[in-house]
């Protein structure tokens, strides 16, 4: 199979980014007027919006946990975000495994024993695609569940590496997601102790390498923490000055 | 629609200030609340718009991508027409029933509202434009609207955002030529001119109508119900009236009452008569929402409009 070259004699990627550099991130918190968080978060050209209520009274009593919140999470992909329409069913695996991975993320970050018998529900829509998808909606939905002024251990914040001719690559755009023989690597860290909640990876990478990637992955993950602090204090300025006005 | 418990009280008290002229938020019974527009904001849709109505920032708001894709003519198909699809989905931001496939019936009642209103040439787009080569190849537009909160007055703001959608739509250039191959047949072949200078917006979307929808509470009706007046509505009638002062597409919808025909005529008229308004408004938002998009095209933007306060 002839292979894209995907990074140039010159050391630059199909974007014209260096191995170790992140895309463009911009976010903001309280964009929906209803929901009790939101936030959207663009990571290059992927872009996402997430909405947050709760915590509220569970909408299916047998949901209800006495011990502790339970967390809903659905995820949906706009129909206009790929380059090529398509619309999803409601049960696409693609969807649910999505939703599932941030589910089990918040699950650990969220201090669910403080809201018994309650639910925190967390709707994602990815309004463009452009890779990364796990990562920006991980890092979303903190902003909103922040936003929503949800108790939790900390921020999660997600990044994703890969492997490219012997270079550990940050932040995979679409183009080197989708080539086979790049492995993608997902991890999700807590930042204040560093502890992992998720990890993921694709396709195969040597043992002995693992340990640059993660490495470079985790510094991207400090990187975008970074960024979602600043959106956090700007939200909270700005509320602070609507409350003077 | 999300299911607004209200007291006998409080519906009393709406349905006779209806009766009376006043709305609890002061509107006048043909008035529409603040709408905010924006367009532009998803950079892989040929044409992106996002509408508000409701005041104080809270409201209805809706999300629409309109994309183009070349589809290939098959036997039984309009021979030289493009077409328009449809797609309406409600998402769970907007009401916690619309979970999972809550929200199904509601999607379903949307799109067929949004079809018949823009789906064919009543829309006033020239759908033979959209044809490539006749018999061949034409193309199709996908309007997806994305429904993030419903507080009132859906429809409207469907046909809102869709006629800013696809007024902001540009279509690639496609180059037709005449190949003729080994065996000295001539046939027509096409080419996308891949490039974003090259592009022209569709052709008769300043003829695309615009929606009103009237809410019958009470003896009288109002524009634009409100949540809480849509919770005490008898009967809606969403009329699609076209720049020309032509009536696009009737749907009654609601649940209680039947009309009396003679309000239906009387509301016909007065769809008419505020179209002409509703037309400069919408005019008059849309400018301003471009001119915002050519701000942003200066530096290399990804098109973002979510980022600033909406």
């Amino acid at each position: 199979m002839s292979r894209q070259e995907l990074i140039s004699p010159e050391g630059l990627r199909v974007d014209g980014r260096r191995a170790n550099e992140l895309r463009r991130i911009s976010c903001r918190a309280s964009v929906l007027n209803s929901a009790d968080g939101s936030a959207y978060y663009e990571q290059g050209n992927t872009k996402v919006l997430v909405a947050v209520y709760g915590p509220r009274e569970p909408r299916n009593r047998s949901l209800a946990q006495q011990d502790h919140a339970t967390i809903n999470v659905e995820f949906n992909i706009a129909p206009f975000s790929t380059s090529e329409r398509r619309k999803r069913s409601k049960g696409d695996k693609r969807l649910l495994e999505i939703s599932s991975f941030v589910k089990q993320t918040f699950e650990g970050a969220i201090q669910t024993a403080i809201y018994p018998r309650s639910q925190i529900d967390i709707y994602i829509h990815l309004l463009q695609h452009d890779g990364g998808t796990l990562e920006t909606c991980i890092n979303a939905a903190t902003l909103a569940l922040v936003d929503a002024g949800i108790s939790m251990m900390d921020y999660v914040c997600a990044c994703t590496a890969g492997f490219i001719d012997e270079t550990p690559i940050l932040d995979l755009n679409f183009v080197e997601e989708s080539s086979i023989e790049v492995p993608n690597l997902t991890v999700a860290i807590m930042p204040r102790n560093g502890n992992i909640a998720l990890l993921q990876m694709e396709s195969k990478l040597h043992s002995s390498k693992l340990e640059d990637v993660m490495e470079l992955a985790v510094e991207g993950c400090k990187h975008i923490h970074r960024k979602l602090d600043q959106a956090v204090l700007v939200a909270a300025k700005d509320l602070a000055d609507k409350l003077s006005n | 629609m999300a299911s607004l418990i209200l007291s006998p009280a409080e519906q009393d008290f709406i349905i006779r200030g209806v009766e009376k002229g006043f709305r609890g938020d002061g509107r006048g019974s043909l008035d529409r609340r603040e709408v905010t527009l924006r367009t532009g904001m998803i950079s892989q849709a040929n044409g992106s718009a996002r509408c508000r109505i409701g005041s104080l920032g809270v409201g209805t708001d809706i999300l629409v991508g309109v994309k183009a894709e070349v589809n290939t003519w098959a036997a039984g198909e309009p021979e030289e027409c493009g077409t328009i699809v449809c797609n309406v989905e409600c998402s769970p931001s907007a009401a916690q029933e619309f979970e999972g496939r809550g929200a199904d019936e509601i999607n379903v009642e949307l799109t067929q509202l949004l079809d018949r209103i823009v789906g064919g040439e009543q829309s006033g787009l020239d759908l033979r434009k959209l044809c490539i080569i006749p018999r061949q190849a034409y193309w199709v537009l996908h309007i997806d609207a994305l429904v993030l909160d419903v507080k009132g007055g859906v429809a409207d703001a469907l046909v809102w955002a869709t006629r800013a959608a696809l007024l902001a739509t540009k279509l690639p250039r496609v180059v037709v030529e005449s190949v003729t191959d080994d065996s000295g047949v001539a046939r027509a072949e096409f080419d996308v001119v891949d490039d974003a200078e090259d592009q022209m917006g569709l052709e008769g979307a300043r003829d695309l109508p615009l929606a009103a929808t009237f809410n019958q509470i009470g003896r009288r009706y109002v524009v634009d119900a409100s949540e809480q007046e849509e919770a005490v509505t008898q009967a809606k009638l969403t009329v699609a009236v076209s720049p020309k002062m032509e009536i696009c597409a009737i749907q009654k919808g609601g649940m209680l009452k039947g009309f009396a025909p003679s309000l239906l005529s009387e509301i016909t008229q007065t769809a008419l008569r505020i179209a002409k308004e509703e037309f400069a408004r919408f005019d008059a938002l849309f400018a301003e929402a471009s001119k915002h998009n050519g701000e942003l095209d200066e530096e290399p933007s990804t098109g973002s409009t979510f980022l600033e306060p909406f």
